[in-house]
């Protein structure tokens, strides 16, 4: 049974091949754009007869300060469904996590906007990705 | 005993343990009405037992790895094959964990199922052939 450590690690470490992008596989208090995080949304058990279980992650990826234009153009290159600093595709290059889960898929990036982080408003958006083990 | 949620039934197909690939079992008996009525029923229809039947129903999580359960199917399509199935989570045959044991004609297999990015699965329905044996030791 896959630990959640190691799913976050693993999951960290694909999207560690974006270049120029810091990677947490936690929240973090004061974070350096641009930078992702892994947060658990939730788990859902009794996927099958025996320990078959489905995570539920958020990825947020804040880009930088959300009047800066090169943050709204660095956003479309890591929401692009292609491309070298796709989130999609930097998670998805190793699905099983070598052999951590059994599959994984970034299903949607349902939120983009402006958050707030120490007196500062960020460009930032969320990616969902589900991981079955 | 008391009533259980079903997170744990054990399903073997051959001998072989794939409950960790099952999402749902399930496992029907039937007898088939046989009509008797007649002018002393009252105008009541009437019926008695016949012969019986069953059939094994079961949602997969496909999983073409070696020996795992896609892959065990694949061979088995036009065989009778051997299901067991523990109820109430257990994990051997108890009075409260009574073991169900049918040969089933493995008449059905769906390798390719799923949409995009549903986790891909398949179900099957088999019929049973003879009877339906249980056991609770």
């Amino acid at each position: 049974m896959a630990a959640l450590a190691d799913i976050r690690a693993g999951i960290a470490t694909n999207l560690a091949t974006i270049s120029g992008l810091r990677v947490s596989d936690e929240i973090l208090d004061n974070p350096q754009p641009p930078v992702a995080m892994i947060a658990l949304n939730n788990i859902e058990y009794h996927q099958d007869m025996r320990l078959g279980t489905k995570y539920n992650f958020t990825i947020q990826v804040i880009v930088g300060r959300a009047a800066e234009r090169h943050a709204q153009r660095a956003l479309d290159l890591y929401v692009n469904p292609v491309g070298n600093s796709s989130v999609k595709v930097a998670v998805e290059s190793n699905r099983t996590l070598d052999g951590v889960v059994d599959d994984l898929v970034v299903e949607s990036m349902p939120d983009v906007g402006s958050i707030q982080l120490n007196d500062t408003t960020y460009l930032a958006a969320d990616f969902l990705v589900a991981v079955y083990v | 005993m008391a009533k259980f949620v079903a997170t744990g039934t054990q399903v073997t197909l051959n001998g072989t343990d794939i409950s960790g690939s099952v999402a749902r079992a399930e496992l029907v008996i039937n007898a088939a009405e046989v009509d008797v009525t007649d002018f002393g029923s009252s105008g009541w229809t009437e019926v008695i037992g016949g012969l019986k039947s069953g059939s094994v129903s079961l949602d997969f999580h496909h999983d073409y790895g070696a020996s795992a359960v896609s892959a065990t199917f694949q061979d088995l399509v036009g065989t009778i094959g051997t299901v067991t199935m523990i109820a109430a989570n257990g994990t051997a045959a108890s009075a409260t964990t009574p073991q169900y044991t049918a040969e089933v004609l493995i008449n059905s297999f769906t390798p390719i199922s799923g949409a995009v990015g549903d986790l891909a699965t398949f179900s099957v329905t088999f019929p049973t052939t003879g009877e339906v044996s249980y056991a609770t030791a």
